[in-house]
C-alpha cells in the first residue's frame, strides 16, 4: 500500500490516551445508565414551558389569528405571533425563507404560527387549542414535477425552482455502443434522532438572553437568533446542551428563537421541547429524488457517457437544499472516470416538509441510481459488476466531470478490490437455523423454505467539509496550567459532540501533542468562535486541526521556556508530562509552568474551494472519502422477507484516531443505510405526514442489523492533519445500493424504488432457475436459488 | 391529553356499576393502548376506572379440561405460561410476535383483546373518519391503504385490527366471559369483535359498562399442533402486514380438524371458515392448503396499496399448513 508519511511528530509515545486509541467517551456509561443530562432534561427553578401553534394545513392563506382567548387562561403568559418578531422575521442558514412564525400564508403542514409560554406544559397545549387561526385553505403542490411546470402556483416569490445546477463535461454529443438507462426513486428518510428538539432560554435581566440548547452548529444558531431577536449577537449566548443524535436534523433552527422570543417576553426562563410528533414536523428530512440516468459504453466496458437528471423536493423552505444540489450534481457519476457528461441537478420547492441536511448530504440519492446503473450495464455486457467498476475506478490526477482534479488519495480499485477478498459468511443449510438467522427473524416467519441468497456490490464518495467557496474554519483555544500539582490541558472549542465521538478525538488529539494525559474538554459554546458545523463529516479535521495548531503553539512557548532556562539545543518534546530531549528526562512541565498559564487560540481553515462555473465546472471540494461495500442478504421471496446476513465494507480514512468510534461510525452509517434500503420512509399524502411516530416510521432493530465485517485503509491526505478523511458519512453512502443490488441478484427483480419494503417483493413469479439471471463470475457461484445449491 | 377523573373501583361489581353511570368513562388496565390513543386525543374520556387489580391475575384450568385465563394476567406471563405453551403453542408465539417485552409486561388480557382497530387517519384527528365522526367520511379508502384491510371492509371503514394475541384466540376457539350492568355472559370469540359495516365507530359487541373477567380457551387435543406466524417489515416491533394462527389435526395424511385465522387483514381477527370447511377430510398437501387459502381469500377487495396482501395470506397459510402437517404427523 502507498503511504504518504505524515509529518514525524516530536512528542509523545508514552502519553496514553492519544490518537490511534480506542479511548472510551466519557458520556459512555452516564448514557447508558440513564444518568447524562440531554438538552430535554433541562431544569430551572421558575421556568415556563412553551409551545407551538402549527400549521394543520400544507398550504393555505392566514387571514387572521386571533388569541385573546388562550391570553386569557389562568397559567398563560405570553401568546406570540409573526408581530411579536423583534427583529428579521425569516430564518434560514443559506437562504433566509422561512417565516419565524408565519404570517399571510403557510407553505407546509407543521409550520409554526404561534407561540404560548406558561406555567405548565398542560397549561400551554390547552392554550394553543384556544388560538384561533382563520384559514384560507389552498390546494397545496406535493410534487417536485408539477412545481416544475409553467401553471403551479408559485410558492416563494423567486418562483418555485429553488436551485439548478448543470455539469456539463465533454462532448454532448459522444455515442456509445452500449446503452442502459434507468429511472430510480428514493423516499423521504426522516434522520430519527432519539432526542427531540429541546432547549432552555434564561434571560439575563439586560436585554439579553442565554439559551441552553442542542444542536449541531452554535454559531449560526447565534447569528439566526440575534437577527430575528434585532440584538447584537454578543447578547445572545448559546451553550451545547446534551445531543441526543443529530444527523443533519439540527443544522437547522426549531425552537432556538422561539424560546429565546419567550424567555424575553416574560422575563422568565423558559423551556421547550418538541414530542415525538412535533419532531417529525419540526426538522427537515432527507431529499426525496426522481433520477433518470442513461450510461453509454464501449463493448469492452469502458464508460462513453452519462447523462442524469435528477429531481428533487426541497420542500416548502430552502434549508440546505441548494448544497444538496449542488452535491447530488457533482457525485452524480459516482467515483468513475466518465470522459462526456451531462447533468441536470433540480431542486423544486413544495409544500411537502422542509427538507435539508441528513447524513451523506446529495450523494446518498445520486448513489443508489448510479450504483444500479452500474450493475445494469455489467448484466448488458456479461461482465463482473465489481469488474466493471474496477475498469471504470477513478484515479489521482484524472478529472471528476465537474473539472476537478482528484486528489491523492482516491483508492477507489484498492477498496473494491479489498472488499471483493473479504471471505464471505458461510451458508447454512436454510430449514432448521435458528430463526433469528432467518428472513423475518423472531416473528416464526420463515422457517427456511423459498429462501434465495443474493450478493450485491456498491462504492461510493463524498466530499468533506464545506465546499463551492464556503469559508469553512474552525476556532480552538488550548490551555496548559498545573492544577494541584498536575499540568492540565484544557480545551475550548464551539464545536458541537452530537454523539460522534469528537469529545474524544479532541483530547487524543491534545495529549498526543502536548504530552499531557489530563486533558479536559470543555463545554462547547459562543464564548469562543465560530466551530463550523458538526456535519459534513467535517469536525475531525477542521476542528482536529485547530486543537492541533493551538496545541503546537502552545507546545512551541514551552520549549522557548525550556531553551531559556537550560539552553537546550537539541529537538525537544514532550512525554507524560515531561520534557524530554534525546532521550533524557530534563525537567516536569510543572517546573516549566510554575503557576503560569499558556493559552492559544487558532483559527483553522482549510483550502479554499470556489463555487461552480455555469457549466458546473470547478474545485469545489476540498477532501473526498470513499467507501465500498458488499451486501450478502436472504430474501424470502413468498412473504416478502429479507435479512441482511453480512455487510462488508472498505474505507480509506486516511488515519484512525479511535478505532471504537471508527468502528460505531461505520455500523451506525452501515444501519442508517441500511434503514433507506429496507424500511425508512416519510409517508406523506397531499402534503401531509402520515407516519409521524417511531410506532409507524420504522427504523432497524438491533435484529434486523447484520453483523459487519470491516477493513480501513489509512492512505494519508497529506494536507490533512494526520492525513485523516472524515468518517461519518462514507458507510451511509454505498450500503444502500449494495443491499439493493444483493436483493436484485436475489429475486431477479428492477427494484429502482427505495425502501423496498416486503408488497415489492411478494409476488415474484416462481421463475425455473435457468430464467434467473447468472452472472459469469465465478463470484456467485453457490448463490442464488435454494434448489441450486442443493442439486451441488 | 384532555383532563379526566382517574377512578380505582375496589371490585368488579364497582367498576361495572361506575361505568355504567358515567357515559364517557373508560376502564383502564395496562394502558398501552388507550393511553396512547388519549395523547392523540383520539380517545377522550373524561373518567378512567381502573380496573387492573379487579379480575385475576392467574391461569387456572376448568373442570371440562380447559384453561381459564384471568383478564388481569399480563402479555408476558401468558406467554410463558406453561400449559399455553405446551397447549396452545399458537397463543404464546403470538404474544411474543406483539410489541416489546415492556409493553407486554404491562398489557393485560383483557385489554389486548379490546385493543382498538389500527388506521393512521383515526389516529390523526385533523382527517376525516368513520369511525371518530360517523358520517364524515373515510379517508383511508383513497389515502395510504398499504396496512388496511382486504376481507369484511366497508365503504364506511377499511382499518385492520391490531391484535396478534386475539388472531391466535380467534383460531383457538376462546370464549370471552365479560360482567356488565346486565349481570355475566360469555360470548365466543368470533362474536366478540365486529366487522365495521355501517357502524364503523364500534370496535367489538360488548355494551358501555361490560368488562371482559376472564377468557377460556377448550380442551382441544389438537391445539398443541398449532402455530403462529407473522410477516412484518422488520425483525421485531412492527404490526403485522399479515398473519396466521393455525392448528391443525392430521391423521393418515387426511385433515381431520383444523383451525385457521388471519391477522391484519380485517376490522376483526378473521376466522377463515372457509378454508377449514374445503380442508375438512381432504389430503393434507399443499395444493390443497394453497386451494383452501384461495378459496378463502377470493372474496378478498384489495385496495390500491394493498392487493400484496393476497399472495402474502395464501403463502403464509399455505407455509404454516404445511409446517404443522410435517410436525403433527
Amino acid at each position: 500500500m502507498t503511504t504518504t508519511p505524515t509529518r514525524t511528530r516530536p512528542s509523545a509515545s508514552r502519553t496514553r490516551g492519544g490518537i490511534g486509541e480506542s479511548v472510551g467517551r466519557p458520556d459512555g456509561v452516564p448514557k447508558v445508565k440513564g444518568e447524562f443530562e440531554y438538552s430535554s432534561d433541562l431544569h430551572v427553578e421558575g421556568m415556563l414551558w412553551g409551545a407551538t401553534l402549527r400549521s394543520p394545513h400544507p398550504h393555505a392563506n392566514i387571514r387572521s389569528i386571533y388569541t385573546s382567548d388562550a391570553e386569557a387562561m389562568a397559567g398563560v403568559f405570553a401568546v406570540l405571533t409573526h408581530e411579536d418578531v423583534p427583529g428579521r422575521k425569516v430564518y434560514g442558514m443559506e437562504i433566509p425563507d422561512q417565516p419565524v412564525l408565519a404570517w399571510e400564508k403557510v407553505r407546509y403542514q407543521g409550520e409554526a404560527v404561534a407561540l404560548v409560554a406558561a406555567d405548565h406544559p398542560e397549561t400551554a397545549r390547552l392554550a394553543l387549542g384556544k388560538i384561533r387561526v382563520d384559514y384560507e385553505v389552498l390546494e397545496p403542490v406535493t410534487d417536485a414535477e408539477t412545481a416544475m411546470s409553467e401553471d403551479a402556483p408559485k410558492l416563494h416569490l423567486s418562483g418555485n425552482e429553488l436551485r439548478r445546477v448543470d455539469v456539463r463535461h465533454g462532448d454532448p454529443e459522444a455515442a456509445a455502443e452500449v446503452v442502459v438507462e434507468g429511472e430510480y426513486e428514493v423516499g423521504m428518510q426522516d434522520q430519527a434522532f432519539l432526542g427531540p428538539e429541546s432547549g432552555l432560554a434564561i434571560p439575563d435581566g439586560e436585554g439579553g438572553v442565554d439559551l441552553y440548547i442542542s444542536t449541531q452548529w452554535l454559531h449560526v444558531d447565534q447569528d439566526q437568533v440575534a437577527e430575528s431577536l434585532d440584538l447584537p449577537p454578543e447578547m445572545v449566548r448559546l451553550t451545547l446542551s446534551g445531543v441526543g443524535g443529530a444527523f443533519g436534523g439540527r443544522e437547522d433552527l426549531s425552537m432556538q428563537i422561539h424560546a429565546c422570543m419567550l424567555a424575553l417576553h416574560t422575563s422568565r426562563p423558559v423551556k421547550m421541547v418538541y414530542g415525538r410528533e412535533e419532531s417529525f414536523h419540526g426538522h427537515v428530512h432527507r431529499h426525496p429524488a426522481k433520477m433518470r440516468y442513461e450510461h453509454g459504453a464501449t463493448r469492452d466496458g469502458k464508460l462513453t457517457y452519462v447523462k442524469a437528471n435528477l429531481i428533487f423536493d426541497g420542500g416548502a423552505y430552502a434549508s440546505s437544499s441548494n448544497a444538496v444540489c449542488l452535491n447530488a450534481a457533482t457525485f452524480a457519476c459516482g467515483p468513475y472516470d466518465v470522459p462526456n457528461a451531462r447533468i441536470e441537478s433540480h431542486m423544486l420547492y413544495t409544500n411537502n416538509p422542509p427538507c435539508g441536511a441528513m447524513r451523506g448530504f446529495g450523494a446518498v440519492q445520486v448513489c443508489f441510481a448510479h450504483e444500479a446503473q452500474m450493475d445494469k450495464l455489467a448484466e448488458k455486457l456479461g461482465m463482473d459488476p465489481v469488474d466493471l467498476r474496477l475498469k471504470n475506478a477513478i484515479e489521482p490526477g484524472m478529472k471528476f466531470p465537474f473539472g476537478q482534479e482528484v486528489p491523492y488519495p482516491a483508492p477507489v480499485r484498492e477498496i473494491l478490490g479489498r472488499v471483493r477478498e473479504i471471505p464471505m459468511p458461510d451458508e447454512q443449510e436454510a430449514m432448521g437455523r435458528d430463526l433469528r438467522e432467518l428472513p423475518g427473524g423472531v416473528s416464526n416467519t420463515t422457517h427456511g423454505e423459498g429462501v434465495r441468497r443474493g450478493v450485491g456490490y456498491a462504492v461510493g464518495f463524498k466530499n468533506i467539509g464545506f465546499s463551492a467557496g464556503f469559508d469553512d474554519y474552525s476556532t480552538a483555544r488550548i490551555s496548559l496550567s498545573i492544577e494541584d500539582g498536575e499540568p492540565v490541558v484544557r480545551v475550548y472549542t464551539a464545536a458541537a459532540e452530537v454523539g460522534q465521538g469528537l469529545v474524544m478525538v479532541q483530547a487524543q488529539i491534545a495529549r498526543t501533542e502536548l504530552g499531557v494525559e489530563n486533558v479536559v474538554v470543555e463545554a462547547a459554546d459562543t464564548r469562543t468562535g465560530s466551530a463550523g458545523s458538526t456535519s459534513a463529516s467535517r469536525q475531525s479535521y477542521v476542528t482536529g486541526a485547530a486543537v492541533k495548531e493551538a496545541c503546537e503553539k502552545v507546545r512551541e512557548r514551552i520549549f522557548e521556556l525550556v531553551r531559556d532556562e537550560f539552553g537546550e539545543s537539541d529537538e525537544l518534546a514532550i512525554e507524560d508530562g515531561n520534557i524530554i530531549s534525546d532521550g533524557r528526562e530534563i525537567a516536569p512541565l510543572m517546573e516549566i509552568l510554575d503557576d503560569g498559564e499558556i493559552s492559544e487560540i487558532v483559527e483553522f481553515h482549510h483550502r479554499a474551494t470556489h463555487p461552480l462555473d455555469e457549466n458546473g465546472q470547478g474545485d469545489a471540494h476540498f477532501q473526498f472519502a470513499f467507501a465500498a461495500h458488499r451486501a450478502v442478504v436472504e430474501v424470502d421471496v413468498e412473504l416478502g422477507l429479507v435479512r441482511v446476513v453480512e455487510i462488508a465494507t472498505t474505507q480509506d480514512v486516511g488515519k484512525v484516531i479511535n478505532p471504537k468510534a471508527l468502528e460505531g461510525q461505520i455500523e451506525g452509517g452501515i444501519a442508517q443505510g441500511l434503514g433507506l434500503a429496507l424500511m425508512e420512509e416519510i409517508r406523506i399524502q397531499d402534503g401531509e405526514i402520515q407516519n409521524a411516530s417511531f410506532t409507524d416510521y420504522l427504523i432497524p432493530t438491533i435484529l434486523d442489523m447484520p453483523p459487519v465485517k470491516m477493513e480501513i485503509l489509512e492512505l494519508a491526505d497529506p494536507e490533512a492533519p494526520y492525513g485523516l478523511k472524515g468518517v461519518g458519512e462514507p458507510p451511509t453512502i454505498a450500503s444502500t445500493p449494495a443491499i439493493v443490488a444483493a436483493l436484485r441478484n436475489a429475486t431477479a427483480m428492477e427494484l429502482g424504488r427505495i425502501p423496498v419494503r416486503p408488497e415489492h417483493i411478494i409476488g415474484i413469479p416462481k421463475k425455473p432457475p435457468d430464467e434467473l439471471p447468472q452472472p459469469e463470475s465465478s463470484r456467485y457461484s453457490g448463490i442464488g436459488r435454494l434448489e441450486d445449491r442443493r442439486e451441488t | 391529553m384532555r383532563p379526566y377523573k382517574y377512578v380505582r373501583a375496589q371490585d368488579v361489581d364497582g367498576a361495572v356499576a361506575t361505568l355504567a353511570e358515567a357515559p364517557n368513562a373508560a376502564f383502564l388496565a395496562g394502558g398501552t393502548n388507550l393511553v396512547d390513543l388519549m395523547k392523540l386525543e383520539v380517545m377522550t374520556p373524561d373518567m378512567l376506572v381502573d380496573v387492573r387489580r379487579l379480575t385475576s391475575d392467574r391461569v387456572e384450568g376448568l373442570d371440562d379440561g380447559g384453561l381459564r385465563i384471568g383478564a388481569a394476567v399480563p402479555n408476558s406471563v401468558l406467554a410463558a405460561d406453561h400449559k399455553i405453551r405446551s397447549r396452545y403453542p399458537a397463543l404464546s408465539q403470538a404474544l411474543l410476535a406483539g410489541a416489546s417485552g415492556q409493553l407486554r409486561n404491562l398489557a393485560t388480557t383483557g385489554g389486548n383483546l379490546l385493543q382498538h382497530t389500527r388506521c393512521v387517519y383515526w389516529q390523526d384527528v385533523t382527517t376525516p373518519c368513520n369511525k371518530r365522526e360517523p358520517g364524515s367520511g373515510c379517508s383511508a379508502i383513497e389515502g395510504h391503504n398499504k396496512n388496511h384491510a382486504i376481507l369484511g371492509a366497508s365503504e364506511h371503514c377499511v382499518a385492520t385490527h391490531p391484535s396478534d394475541m386475539a388472531v391466535a384466540m380467534a383460531a383457538l376457539d376462546a370464549f370471552i366471559n365479560v360482567q356488565g350492568p346486565e349481570g355475566e355472559r360469555r360470548i365466543p370469540i368470533e362474536e366478540l369483535h365486529r366487522l365495521p359495516g355501517d357502524e364503523p365507530q364500534r370496535d367489538t359487541t360488548l355494551q358501555h359498562g361490560e368488562l371482559i373477567t376472564s377468557v377460556d380457551l377448550p380442551p382441544v387435543e389438537f391445539f398443541s399442533n398449532s402455530k403462529y406466524r407473522k410477516v412484518r417489515e422488520r425483525a421485531s416491533y412492527a404490526f403485522a402486514l399479515v398473519s396466521v394462527a393455525a392448528a391443525l389435526d392430521i391423521e393418515d395424511g387426511i385433515v381431520g380438524d383444523v383451525r385457521i385465522a388471519l391477522g391484519g387483514v380485517a376490522h376483526k381477527p378473521w376466522r377463515a371458515t372457509k378454508a377449514e370447511e374445503a380442508l375438512r377430510g381432504e389430503p393434507a398437501s399443499e395444493a390443497n392448503f394453497r386451494a383452501a387459502a384461495d378459496i378463502e381469500l377470493e372474496d378478498a377487495q384489495p385496495l390500491r396499496d394493498n392487493a400484496f396482501k393476497v399472495p402474502l395470506a395464501r403463502n403464509v397459510i399455505t407455509r404454516t399448513l404445511l409446517d404443522l402437517s410435517e410436525e403433527g404427523r
